[in-house]
């Protein structure tokens, strides 16, 4: 037996009593009102047998499950390292194939330029300098762009419809979102988030896992780097700032 | 999964209340009854944009042999009309 979700049950359920009711409230009893209801059983079976096939077929938990310890490990990894410096969500034109963070292990307040694409490994050198270095890692940020259907253009209303099609649409973890530019920052705000942020140290270094995404749907958009300037929750609204580099 | 079940509610509430409207205003004609649903579910599907892809192509499956009914209905109305 196919593995079903409970949309294709409840479709399937829907169309046999659709078809019953109808086919007997119209044949035998001859009731036009009973007949309409079985119609309208029958356009909800077809809608949910629909969405039953679109819908994921990995359980929450299990992606849960992968996501706690993919970000456990990045965690382990900066906390070890003991790096302070606020990440750098590079575009796919600087950071080969997909967007990615980059992290400076030497930073001496200024945010280092990347000018270049920057080789595919978990630590990377972006200068010439022997301190020039930093670690490169894929964040769900990185995974979260390849969701959209095509690459956003750099306007805050492109920008938005692709934020609320990937929160709301795609991953169900917010209501909607809004964005607004102000100079070289760009404010988005996300309406009755659902994922908790930590406060552990790779938070501060790395943003929340809302931030993460904005940040690098952002830098794909612009195709600059961008950095988590500011994040905070409030009211059930999460306001994330980014600032774009150069 | 909240944005499927927030569409299939809004759908099922819509086309129940119809048929409480529709019943109380002594509505006896099936062809009403389903251009109605049809025309309530087309719209209510085109609101909810950002469904991903793949629920967009099942929706238009659906969506198609909704607009196929209607057409038959109207098609068998005109027939009537003209005969």
């Amino acid at each position: 037996m196919k593995n079903r979700n409970i949309y294709t049950w409840a479709g399937l359920s829907l169309l046999i009593a659709g078809g019953l009711t109808s086919l007997s409230a119209y044949f035998v009893f001859h009731l036009i009102w009973l007949t309409a209801l079985g119609i309208c059983m029958l356009i909800l079976s077809f809608i949910l047998i629909a969405l039953g096939k679109a819908i994921p077929k990995l359980p929450p938990e299990v992606c849960s499950l992968l996501l706690e310890t993919g970000i456990d490990n990045i965690a382990t990894l900066i906390e070890e390292l003991g790096i302070k410096s606020k990440a750098i969500y590079l575009p796919s034109s600087l950071a080969s194939k997909y967007p990615r963070a980059f992290i400076p292990l030497h930073s001496n307040g200024s945010r280092p330029e990347i000018t270049k694409a920057l080789p595919q490994r978990l630590i990377a050198r972006y200068g010439s300098s022997p301190e020039d270095i930093g670690l490169l890692i894929t964040t769900i940020g990185s995974t979260a762009t390849g969701m959209l259907e095509s690459k956003p253009g750099a306007t805050p209303d492109e920008l938005e419809s692709a934020l609320t099609s990937l929160f709301t649409g795609r991953l169900g973890v917010a209501d909607s979102t809004r964005v607004v530019c102000q100079n070289n920052h760009i404010k988005v705000e996300i309406h009755k988030p659902r994922l908790e942020n930590g406060a552990s140290w790779s938070h501060q270094c790395l943003g929340g896992p809302l931030a993460t995404m904005v940040a690098s749907v952002a830098a794909e958009a612009w195709n600059k780097p961008m950095t988590i300037s500011q994040e905070e929750q409030v009211d059930g609204k999460y306001y994330v700032e980014l600032e774009v580099g150069k | 999964m909240k944005l499927y079940n927030r569409y299939v509610l809004t759908v099922a509430i819509l086309l129940l209340l119809t048929t409480v409207i529709m019943i109380a205003t002594g509505q006896n004609s099936l062809d009403i009854y389903f251009t109605v649903y049809v025309i309530e579910a087309l719209v209510i599907t085109e609101l909810y944009v950002y469904f991903n892809s793949k629920a967009r192509r099942g929706l238009s499956f659906v969506s198609t042999i909704l607009f196929g009914g209607f057409t038959i209905a109207l098609c068998l109305q005109v027939v009537r009309i003209l005969t």
